[in-house]
């Protein structure tokens, strides 16, 4: 049975450093939820503190109905899977997974039969008998896996398991790993840097920064609708516009920039004031160039700099025309696009986007 | 590791130490300070005022200094070789390599005086009139036959601390455009620390307070000497016991001092190496110039204990202004083995050294997680606690064991029960003082090979076992110590052996021939009038030869040739 694990004001502190300050969660049984973040921002100690191996200064850690905050590591049942594997150079590949069983005292033949499985489920199982340092780092991965998975934990931790792997690997084991997740029933939590493994696998996340949650949902809402200047640069690539608040009613916002007053629907829960200076995040995808504007609210006017074709996509760098003299530089992506060539350069054009598309952000 | 735990480990470590180190310590050193019942510093300035033991503890600095220089250019590029190269013999010659560190080297001074003594076989063979080399080198002569004792034990510490190196980081250098010597300067040494001052401080503090080297040498003018000819003069003079707190307290700044400059940083590899080292193999004559450092440094090391092994097949009185013995007899081993204590110092040692090392390796891990694996406080105490043995000359702690004893024998209840009798009085059963000197003298080594082993080996390793739910013990015997068995296995064997060839506590403590260890038997054979010196040397070749058994022994049962013991 997948269990949930709540953290409640959990603050963990290294001398005069607060690696993880008063951190709630929530997180369902049976999710996939990620802990993500720049180095340094406390998500593997909030990882730690979840394995046992900080115990906390304050607050608590619950996973299913059992308080764990100060229970040993090794009496909390869970899986986990280390950033360097940890795979012991002195035990085969069958010996590091039959560890954990053994522990809990399986017959000979349980043993042995879920070693295979668990080989087999990573696809190792005729690596059974190699050890560790004979094994390619995407094998030592998949080994790191079985062997915490095979105890059939209450919920697995995964810290930044794929940073070792090259990029092709990666993309074959993220999935895996959901894929695996899932088949188990498993709550998981897994810590990365990696905002592209979060958006394409996780069903939540917390976004991290300097010991607090910035903010936390599903990778559509962080995403679409980041709560603040942090997550939006922080995940995927961004534009900023800041600018003053000239009227906000009846759910739309009229900001006044240095390129021309922008209409935004995608507002924060909090209400906006009068002039309040706020800023507008617009990502790359939302800005179409070069097209007839089928919403005639936000249409701007630039000069195309410079457009780097990327096969799938093109990237064009545009300077907008400001009141004060300097340019705005935006960034916005083409697919499949036409807009390409040295003739297109130095070239006048239009763009536009949806004022749903268009997140404004209270800072 | 959980604080609980450690502070249980400490409290324990610190009952033991207080009981079986401080006290005959304080018993020595309270000496030191009492003028009659009255606390004075007359002798401890008296120490430095005088220029006898001013003197004396000068020549000892010098002599731990060159010793340890020795060792170093030694030992080094030794390990370096045997970790680079893979030479025809390697195995034999990695073995035999480690030979001078199972042999006594208070039983080699015998066969140095024949080989190196005015009318010995180095002068006849070079044809000159009768030199007396060990007279002309004065400390010099301590230094080389010091370094050639204790040299191994730099090669074994430097060979781990190599293996261990994760050669992506020398790649990683080289890569960089960082080549030769410089790539070993700047990467591969600074990665070796932890090794080389494990190394670095056994040499030197041990070559500071020798005492059987310069001895037998007949080097008075130094401070172990000079404290042990006062000990004859118990309760007359003070002073040993000042001289012996100025040389516990240099020891321990000495140790303080390296531990800030050289192990400050703790080079914790990721796991183990994820590349393995490949030795590059040379062969023909390039093989041999590889060897030829081996050959040279085990030939002249071995030499002390060839002029042993020569004197013990010697018919008595046939060495003398000849290369070698005129005629050779087998009778000295008939004579010697023959003697009522031999077989039994044999069994002896053998039952005192196995319990030593048992106890040391139980108390040495528990230290070492303490002092690597906790945050308590006082973990550093701990580290230096376990050093202190290294600092005090094996004659001053049997000294205070044979003051407690006594005082404990006049007890009612010890006299009037044999088991009381048997445990505390040495004259009716030394077992227990002789394997706690042995355990106590030897700890350190315990504690140093575990502390480097677990220094470099990822903390992750550990986690994970926890992880999956193995308690605290259970992760000891399934990961760390299989992890560190090289560390562990080189320490052990090292505490065994120096147990079976201790000399200071056998001495002393040992006083019924049925309780003989085998080195007091030697010594007791020694001291024949006459054929002293052949039978001397026979047990002695006996004890080498049993020991060197033992130890390749041990080596087979663990599945591994004995130099390879100490690489994963």
């Amino acid at each position: 049975m997948p269990v949930a694990i709540r953290l409640k004001e959990v603050t963990k502190r290294f001398g005069s450093i607060t690696a993880v300050n008063r951190i709630s969660l929530d997180i369902e049984p049976g999710e996939l939820f990620f802990l993500l973040g720049p180095s340094g921002c406390g998500k593997t100690t909030l990882l730690r503190s979840i394995a046992g191996f900080y115990t906390p200064e304050e607050g608590s850690i619950h996973i299913g109905d059992r308080d764990v905050t100060h229970l040993a590591p090794d009496e909390r049942d869970t899986g986990m899977v280390f950033q360097s594997y940890a795979l012991w150079p002195h035990m085969t590949v069958a010996q590091n997974v039959a560890f954990g069983l053994e522990l809990r005292k399986c017959t000979r033949a349980e043993i042995q039969q879920r070693v295979a499985e668990a080989l087999a489920m990573v696809q190792m199982a005729d690596r059974a008998a190699a050890k560790p340092n004979e094994l390619s780092g995407g094998q030592q991965q998949r080994v790191a896996l079985a062997r915490a998975l095979v105890i059939r934990p209450q919920c697995i931790l995964l810290d930044e398991p794929l940073s070792n792997l090259d990029a092709k690997l990666r993309h074959d084991m993220r999935a895996e790993i959901r894929r695996i997740c899932k088949h188990a029933g498993l709550t998981a939590i897994y810590v990365t840097h990696d905002q592209k493994e979060a958006l394409a696998i996780a069903d939540r996340m917390a976004i991290l920064d300097r010991g607090v949650i910035q903010q936390c949902g599903s990778p559509q809402e962080i995403y679409r609708k980041p709560t603040s200047r942090f997550v939006a640069n922080f995940i995927g690539e961004t534009n900023f516009i800041e600018g003053r608040i000239r009227s906000a009613s009846n759910g739309t916002a009229i900001v006044e920039t240095a390129v021309g007053a922008i209409a935004s629907t995608a507002l924060p829960a909090e209400p906006l004031a009068q002039n309040q200076a706020v800023t507008l995040s617009l990502r790359p995808e939302v800005i179409h160039v070069g097209t007839e504007p089928k919403d005639p609210t936000n249409v701007l006017r630039g000069q195309l700099r410079d457009t780097l074709y990327l096969g799938e996509i093109a990237q064009h760098h545009i300077a907008l025309p400001t009141a004060n003299g300097s340019p705005l530089a935006l960034k916005a992506f083409e697919l499949n696009p036409k807009l390409i060539g040295h003739e297109c350069e130095a070239k006048e054009v239009q763009l536009w986007f949806r004022p749903a598309n268009a997140v404004l952000l209270a800072s | 590791m959980n604080r609980g735990l450690s502070r249980i480990i400490f409290a324990v470590v610190s009952l033991l130490f207080a009981a079986f180190f401080l006290a005959p310590l304080g018993i020595v050193i309270r000496g030191g300070f009492s003028d009659s019942g009255h606390f004075t510093l007359r002798y401890l300035i008296g120490v430095f005022q005088n220029p006898i033991y001013a003197e004396g503890l000068f020549n000892s600095f010098r002599i731990a200094l060159g010793t340890t220089a020795l060792v170093i250019l030694i030992a080094l590029p030794l390990a370096w070789l045997t970790n680079r190269y893979d030479f025809p013999g390697k195995r034999w010659i990695g073995s035999l390599i480690l030979v001078p560190m199972v042999l006594p080297p208070f039983v080699g001074a015998i066969g140095f005086q024949q080989v190196l003594g005015p009318y010995g076989g180095l002068n006849t063979l070079l044809g000159i009139g009768p030199v007396d080399w060990l007279g002309q080198m004065q400390y010099g002569g301590v230094i080389v036959l010091q370094a050639l004792g204790l040299y191994p034990i730099m090669y074994l510490n430097a060979s781990a601390a190599l293996a261990n190196v994760d050669p992506a980081m020398e790649e990683a250098a080289a890569n960089l455009g960082c080549k030769g010597f410089t790539k070993f300067r700047r990467i591969t040494l600074p990665l070796m620390m932890p090794g080389l001052f494990a190394g670095g401080t056994l040499v030197f503090i041990w070559s500071f307070t020798e005492l059987g080297t310069p001895l037998i040498l007949n080097y008075t003018r130094c401070a172990p000497v000079q404290v042990f000819d006062a000990l004859k003069e118990i309760g007359a003079n003070p002073f040993p016991y000042a001289l012996v707190f100025v040389m516990l307290v240099s020891s321990a700044l000495l140790y303080t001092a390296g531990k800030l400059t050289l192990g400050r940083q703790a080079h914790a590899m990721q796991g183990k190496a994820t590349v393995a080292t490949v030795a590059r193999p040379v062969r023909g004559w390039r093989g041999f110039l590889v060897a030829l450092p081996f050959l040279a440094v085990i030939f002249v090391a071995m030499t002390p204990h060839l002029g042993v092994l020569a004197t013990s097949f010697a018919t008595p009185g046939s060495w003398y202004q000849s290369i070698l013995p005129q005629h050779f007899t087998l009778d000295n081993y008939a004579e010697a083995l023959g003697h009522e204590m031999t077989i039994g110092s044999i069994r002896n040692s053998l039952f005192y050294s196995a319990l030593a090392v048992a106890f040391n390796a139980a108390l040495g891990i528990a230290i070492a997680f303490v002092v690597v694996r906790s945050d308590i406080r006082g973990r550093g105490v701990l580290d230096a606690l376990a050093m202190l043995p290294l600092a005090v000359p094996g004659l001053v702690l049997a000294f205070g064991y044979l003051a407690i004893s006594a005082h404990a024998s006049n007890m009612d209840w010890v006299k009037n029960s044999d088991f009381w009798k048997n445990l505390l009085d040495v004259r009716a059963n030394p077992t227990l003082f002789l394997v706690i000197a042995y355990s106590m003298r030897r700890l350190p080594y315990m504690v140093r090979s575990a502390v480097a082993g677990l220094q470099q080996t990822s903390v992750a390793l550990e986690e994970a076992a926890a992880n999956l739910g193995a308690g605290f013990l259970t992760r000891l015997r399934r990961i760390t110590v299989p992890l560190i068995s090289a560390n562990l296995i080189a320490g052990a064997l090292l505490a065994f052996s120096f147990s079976m060839l201790e000399v200071s506590d056998s001495i002393m403590l040992a006083q019924r021939t049925d309780y003989y260890p085998i080195t007091k038997a030697i010594y007791e054979l020694f001291q024949l009038i006459g054929l002293g010196q052949y039978l001397a040397s026979a047990l002695g070749v006996w004890a080498m030869a049993f020991l060197a058994v033992t130890i390749v022994g041990a080596s087979l049962l663990l599945g591994r040739k004995l130099g390879a013991l100490f690489r994963i």
